[in-house]
C-alpha cells in the first residue's frame, strides 16, 4: 500500500529511519527500533513486551519437515475463518517445499506466494513495521530462522452492515449509507462510478490512532488547485488521534470562527458521487460514516438529495419553500420583536390588535419573552436529541403542554410569541443540511438582541453583517456564495431552481478543472418533431 | 493579543451603545393606547376639543377567542376619551392626563369633524395631520351632520367591533374611494379651482327621508353615510347635499368606483336598474366669447340587475331602449346636482376650475380671482354614455306570462 504523505513528527518520537540493520543483541524490551531476530522465541518475547496486551494471540505451528512458524495477530481484528483455511490447514498439512528446484526457496517466500492469492501480503523486516502491521489487523507470520515476517491482510472486524443513513432520509433514492469501515465506503463509491478516472489516495493520520484517511476525486474533473490545497492542508495536520471526520474538518476549514460550515458532510454515497462528478473532493475517514466534501458552497447546504431524483418543477417549488423557511428561521423572531416594539405602524391594524390582546398582562418585554422562549425551545430540542427513545416522547408532551399551553394560560408568555417560536423551530428543520441549519439557529440570538436594541435598523444591520461575512467566505478557494456572487448564469440553474438534468449539461465552473461538460447539449426529451403522429 | 483585546472592547462597546442612545423609542404594544378613530370638535374660545376612540384589545381578543361568552352589549371593546386646548397638540396633552398609555396615532383610520367646527372652518386645525410622520395622508375624513365628533365616536355599531372602521366600510360600500379624503381635502384646499367636499356621516340608522335633515338617533344605534358637505375656499362648511347628489358629485370628480342607476322607461311603465362599475368622467370646458360652457361626459359599464318592465332584454333594440333611458336619467340627475350646487352654494365643488386651469392656463389667470362668480354663471351640459355589458341570467322577467312579454 503506497502512502503518499505520512504524518511527520517534529519530535521524532518514532524515527522513520532505523539506525542500522545490524541490531544489538539485547535490545530494550519496548524498543521498536531494529530488525527482526531470526530466533523465533526472541521475537515472541519482544512482541509480548511491546504489546503487553491480552488480546494479542501467538500461535506456534510446526511445519512438518520444516521449521516452526509463529502466527501473531490481534484477536478481533482478524477474520479467523479464512485465516484458518489459508494458513493453518496448509501449513500443517501440505506446505512442504516440493522436492526439486524449489529447495532453496525459504518458507517465508513460499508463504508470501501462497497467501498472495487470497490476501494482501507484505514482507517486513523491521520490528516497527511488524507492530504496525499487526495493529492494522494483519496476521503476521514469522518463520524460525528467517529475519523477516510475512504480513497477511486477513482483516475482519465486527462491523455494522450497510444501513439506511439515519441523518439524511429521503423518500426516493438509494437506501444505502456509509458504514464505519473506510474500505466498505470506498467500495460503495466505486460501485457507483466505474471509471478508472476515480482516484483514491490514502494516507494515515493520528499519531496514536493511525487512522486511514482516503481522498477521492475524479481525475480530470476535479480542479488541480483545489486538490492540491486539500492535500496540503491534510499534510499539515498533526494530532494524536482522529476519531471522526469532524477532527479533520476543523483542521482544514478556511475560517474556523465562522458560524457557517465550509465543508459539507454526508452519510450518503450518492451525494458523494454526485459531488465527485461535479469536481469536488471527498475525504473519507475510517471509523466514521460521515464523509467530508470540499469545497462547499452556501447553496449546497440548501440542496437536498431528493432534489435530483424528483421531478424538476416540484423540486423547484420545494427549493423556494426551503429558501423562504431559511429566512424565516433566521429572521422571524427578530422581525417580530422589531415590529412590535418599534414599528407598530407596519403591522396591519387587526393583527396588531390581536397581538396587543395576547400581550395584555404579560410581565416581560417582548425581547425578553422571545429570548426566553427561543432558549426553552433550543433546550427542548437539545434535551430531546439524547434521550432514550421511550422517554423521548415525554419531552415533546412536556414541551407542548407545559410551555405551549400552560405558560400562555398563566399569562407568562403571549400566544403570539409561542406561535413565532414554534414557526421558527419548524422552519429550521426545513434546512436540509443539519450543520447549515445550526448556523441559522445560532445567529438567531444575536439578531434577536439587535432587534431588541435597535429595531428594524438592528435587523438590517445584522443582515448586512452576515452578508458581508458570507461574501468574504471561501471554501478551498471557491467563494461561498458562488454562483450567486460572483454570478454565473450556467450554475444558477441549480440554485434558485433545479433545472432539468438535460439542461444542466455543464459542471459547476469554479470547482472543476477543465472538463466542464457533463453531456452534449440539446438532449431535451419530447416526441419526434415534424414527423406528425407515428 | 491585540485581536482579542479588540474583540473584548467591541463586546463592551456594544451594550454601551444602547445605553448612550438615551431616549429609547421602544414601546410594547400593551403600553400603547391604539386609537383607530379620531374626532375634532369646536371648543370654547376658538379652541379645539379632540376625542379618541381607544381600543381595548383584550375585549376584542376575548370576543374573538372564547366561545360565545365574550362581550355583551355593555362591554364595548373601546372607549372614548377627550381633551380640549388651544390647538390639537395642546388638547392631546390634556387628553393624555386621562390615559395610562401613550396615544398611538399611526393606526388611525378615520378622522371625524363635528359640524360646528366644520362651519367655523378647518384652516386652523389641519396642520398637525400632515406634519406628524406617524400619520398617513390616506385617512378618511368625515363631517358629523348635526352632531359632535365626540357623540359620533361614542355610538356603537352592530357590525364592527370598532365603530370607526364601520364608517369607513360603509363609505366603501356605497362606492366612495376609501382612504383618500384627507389627501383630497389637502389637494382641494391648495387649489383655486376646486373646493373641498367631504363625506358626511350622521348618527342613527333610521330610514331617513329624501333630502333629510338631521333626525338624531332614531331606531337602532349606529350611523349612516348622509351625503357630502361642501366647503368654500376658506375651508368653511357651507352646507350639505344628500347621498344621491353626493354620488353624482363624486362621479363627476372621478371619485366613485361603483353606482346603481335606476331609470323609468316611459313606454313600458316600469323601472330598470343598472349596476355600474368602471365609472369615468371627462370635463370639457368650452369658451364661447365671454361665456363658459362646461360639458361633462360620463361613462360607465355594468350589468342590469333589475328589470320591472315587460321588455325581453335579449333583444338588442330593447337594450338600446334601456340604455337611452338610463343615459337620460343620469344626465338629468347629474345636471340637477350641478345646478343645485351652483345655485345653493356657489362654490365649485366639482373641480371645473381645476380643469380650466390645466387646459387653458392663460385664460385661467383672469378667471382665477373671480372663479366663484364665473362658476355660478357657467352653462352646464351633461352627456352620459353607459354600456350595458350583461343582462343577468334571464331576458324578460321570469314571472311574466308568455303573451305579456314584449319581444
Amino acid at each position: 500500500m503506497k502512502i503518499p504523505f505520512r504524518y511527520r513528527s517534529k519530535h521524532k518520537e518514532v524515527p522513520r529511519k532505523l539506525p542500522n540493520s545490524a541490531m544489538p543483541n539485547a535490545p530494550a524490551p519496548n524498543d521498536l527500533t531494529g530488525a527482526l531476530n531470526p530466533v523465533l522465541e526472541v521475537n515472541e518475547q519482544r512482541l509480548k513486551h511491546i504489546f503487553n496486551s491480552s488480546d494479542l494471540r501467538f500461535l506456534t505451528i510446526s511445519v512438518p519437515g520444516q521449521s516452526r512458524v509463529l502466527l501473531v495477530y490481534i484477536d478481533g481484528l482478524v477474520d479467523k475463518d479464512p485465516l484458518d483455511q489459508a494458513i493453518m490447514q496448509p501449513l500443517q498439512a501440505e506446505m512442504q517445499p516440493e522436492s526439486g528446484g524449489q529447495q532453496n526457496v525459504s518458507l517465508g517466500a513460499l508463504l508470501e506466494v501462497r497467501l498472495g492469492a487470497v490476501a494482501e501480503v507484505k514482507r517486513v523486516q523491521k520490528l516497527s513495521d511488524l507492530v504496525e502491521g499487526v495493529l492494522k489487523g494483519n496476521a503476521a507470520l514469522l518463520v524460525d530462522g528467517e529475519n523477516q515476517a510475512v504480513l497477511a491482510g486477513f482483516q475482519g472486524t465486527e462491523q455494522r452492515t450497510i444501513e439506511e443513513p439515519s441523518a439524511e432520509l429521503s423518500v426516493r433514492g438509494p437506501r444505502d449509507g456509509f458504514t464505519e469501515d473506510v474500505r466498505t465506503n470506498t467500495s460503495l463509491i466505486r460501485r457507483r462510478i466505474r471509471s478508472e478516472k476515480l482516484k483514491i489516495e490514502s494516507l494515515t493520520l493520528g499519531e496514536l490512532t493511525k487512522t486511514d484517511i482516503v481522498i477521492a476525486y475524479m481525475d480530470g474533473i476535479a480542479k488541480e488547485s483545489v486538490l492540491e490545497e486539500v492535500r496540503r492542508r491534510l499534510r499539515q495536520i498533526e494530532i494524536d488521534g482522529v476519531l471522526e471526520s469532524g477532527y479533520i474538518e476543523e483542521f482544514i476549514e478556511d475560517v474556523p470562527w465562522s458560524p457557517f460550515p465550509q465543508i459539507q458532510n454526508t452519510e450518503r454515497p450518492d451525494v458523494v458521487c454526485s459531488s465527485l462528478l461535479e469536481g469536488k473532493v471527498a475525504i473519507l475517514v475510517d471509523n466514521t460514516p460521515f464523509v467530508l466534501i470540499a469545497p462547499m458552497t452556501f447553496w449546497s447546504g440548501l440542496q437536498a438529495v431528493e432534489d435530483y431524483y424528483e421531478r424538476t418543477i416540484y423540486t423547484t417549488g420545494l427549493r423556494w419553500i426551503r429558501f423562504a423557511l431559511m429566512n424565516v428561521s433566521l429572521l422571524l423572531p427578530s422581525l417580530f420583536v422589531a415590529l412590535t416594539t418599534y414599528h407598530q405602524q407596519l403591522i396591519p391594524t387587526n393583527l396588531l390588535i390581536s397581538i396587543a390582546a395576547a400581550r395584555e398582562g404579560v410581565p416581560f418585554p417582548t425581547v425578553i419573552e422571545t429570548l426566553l422562549m427561543e432558549f426553552m425551545f433550543e433546550g427542548l430540542r437539545e434535551a430531546g436529541i439524547r434521550l432514550p427513545k421511550p422517554i423521548g416522547s415525554a419531552i415533546s408532551i412536556v414541551g407542548a403542554l407545559v410551555i405551549g399551553q400552560a405558560a400562555v394560560q398563566a399569562g407568562i408568555v403571549s400566544a403570539s410569541v409561542v406561535i413565532i417560536v414554534a414557526t421558527t423551530g419548524i422552519s429550521s428543520f426545513a434546512i436540509p443540511r443539519y450543520n447549515l441549519g445550526t448556523a441559522f439557529r445560532l445567529l438567531r440570538f444575536p439578531m434577536l438582541i439587535l432587534a431588541g436594541i435597535l429595531g428594524l435598523y438592528g435587523v438590517i444591520a445584522g443582515i448586512f453583517l452576515i452578508l458581508i461575512h458570507l461574501l468574504g467566505l471561501r471554501s478551498f478557494g471557491v467563494p461561498y456564495l458562488e454562483p450567486v456572487s460572483p454570478s454565473n448564469f450556467e450554475n444558477l440553474k441549480d440554485v434558485w431552481v433545479r433545472a432539468p438534468r438535460w439542461s444542466m449539461y455543464r459542471r459547476p465552473v469554479l470547482s472543476n478543472g477543465g472538463n466542464s461538460r457533463r453531456m452534449s447539449g440539446g438532449r431535451r426529451p419530447g416526441p419526434k418533431r415534424g414527423g406528425g403522429m407515428g | 493579543m491585540n485581536r482579542i483585546r479588540r474583540i473584548v472592547m467591541g463586546l463592551i462597546a456594544l451594550p454601551m451603545l444602547s445605553l448612550t442612545a438615551g431616549c429609547w423609542d421602544s414601546a410594547e404594544v400593551n403600553e400603547l393606547a391604539l386609537e383607530l378613530a379620531w374626532g375634532m370638535d369646536a371648543a370654547k374660545d376658538d379652541g379645539v376639543m379632540i376625542s379618541a376612540q381607544v381600543i381595548l384589545p383584550f375585549r376584542i381578543g376575548s370576543a374573538m377567542g372564547s366561545s360565545g361568552g365574550g362581550g355583551n352589549g355593555s362591554e364595548k371593546p373601546y372607549f372614548v376619551v377627550s381633551g380640549s386646548g388651544k390647538d390639537t397638540l395642546d388638547a392631546v396633552q390634556q387628553m393624555q392626563t386621562k390615559l395610562s398609555r401613550q396615544v398611538y396615532r399611526a393606526h388611525r383610520r378615520i378622522i371625524v369633524i363635528g359640524e360646528e367646527l366644520a362651519r367655523r372652518g378647518l384652516g386652523h386645525v389641519l396642520d398637525t395631520y400632515s406634519r406628524d410622520p406617524n400619520l398617513k395622508l390616506r385617512t378618511d375624513v368625515f363631517i358629523v351632520r348635526g352632531g359632535t365628533a365626540r357623540d359620533f365616536l361614542n355610538v356603537a355599531y352592530p357590525l364592527e367591533d370598532i365603530p370607526g372602521i364601520g364608517a369607513l366600510k360603509e363609505y366603501d360600500q356605497i362606492g366612495g374611494l376609501k382612504e383618500m379624503s384627507l389627501l383630497n381635502l389637502m389637494i382641494a384646499a391648495t387649489r383655486y379651482g376646486n373646493c373641498a367636499a367631504l363625506p358626511v356621516i350622521a348618527i342613527g340608522m333610521g330610514e331617513a327621508a329624501q333630502g333629510e335633515e338631521a333626525n338624531g338617533a332614531s331606531g337602532q344605534p349606529g350611523f349612516r353615510i348622509a351625503g357630502i358637505g361642501i366647503f368654500n375656499d376658506d375651508l368653511q362648511l357651507q352646507g350639505f347635499i344628500d347621498v344621491r347628489d353626493g354620488r353624482w358629485l363624486r362621479w363627476v370628480k372621478g371619485q366613485l368606483h361603483k353606482a346603481v342607476v335606476t331609470a323609468h322607461i316611459p313606454q313600458e311603465e316600469g323601472e330598470i336598474s343598472l349596476d355600474l362599475i368602471n365609472l369615468g368622467s371627462k370635463i370639457h370646458p368650452i369658451f364661447e366669447g365671454d361665456k363658459i360652457k362646461i360639458q361633462v361626459r360620463l361613462s360607465g359599464q355594468g350589468m342590469i340587475r333589475e328589470n320591472n318592465t315587460s321588455l325581453d332584454l335579449t333583444r338588442m333594440h330593447h337594450i338600446a331602449l334601456a340604455k337611452e333611458a338610463l343615459d337620460k336619467q343620469v344626465e338629468k340627475s347629474v345636471y340637477q346636482t350641478i345646478t343645485k350646487v351652483q345655485e345653493k352654494f356657489g362654490v365649485d365643488a366639482f373641480g371645473f376650475g381645476e380643469v380650466i386651469h390645466r387646459k387653458y392656463p392663460s385664460r385661467w389667470r383672469f378667471l382665477k380671482n373671480d372663479w366663484s362668480r364665473e362658476f355660478r354663471k357657467a352653462e352646464i351640459s351633461v352627456k352620459a354614455d353607459l354600456k350595458i355589458r350583461k343582462i343577468g341570467v334571464t331576458g324578460p322577467p321570469l314571472h311574466l306570462k308568455e303573451q305579456d312579454i314584449k319581444k
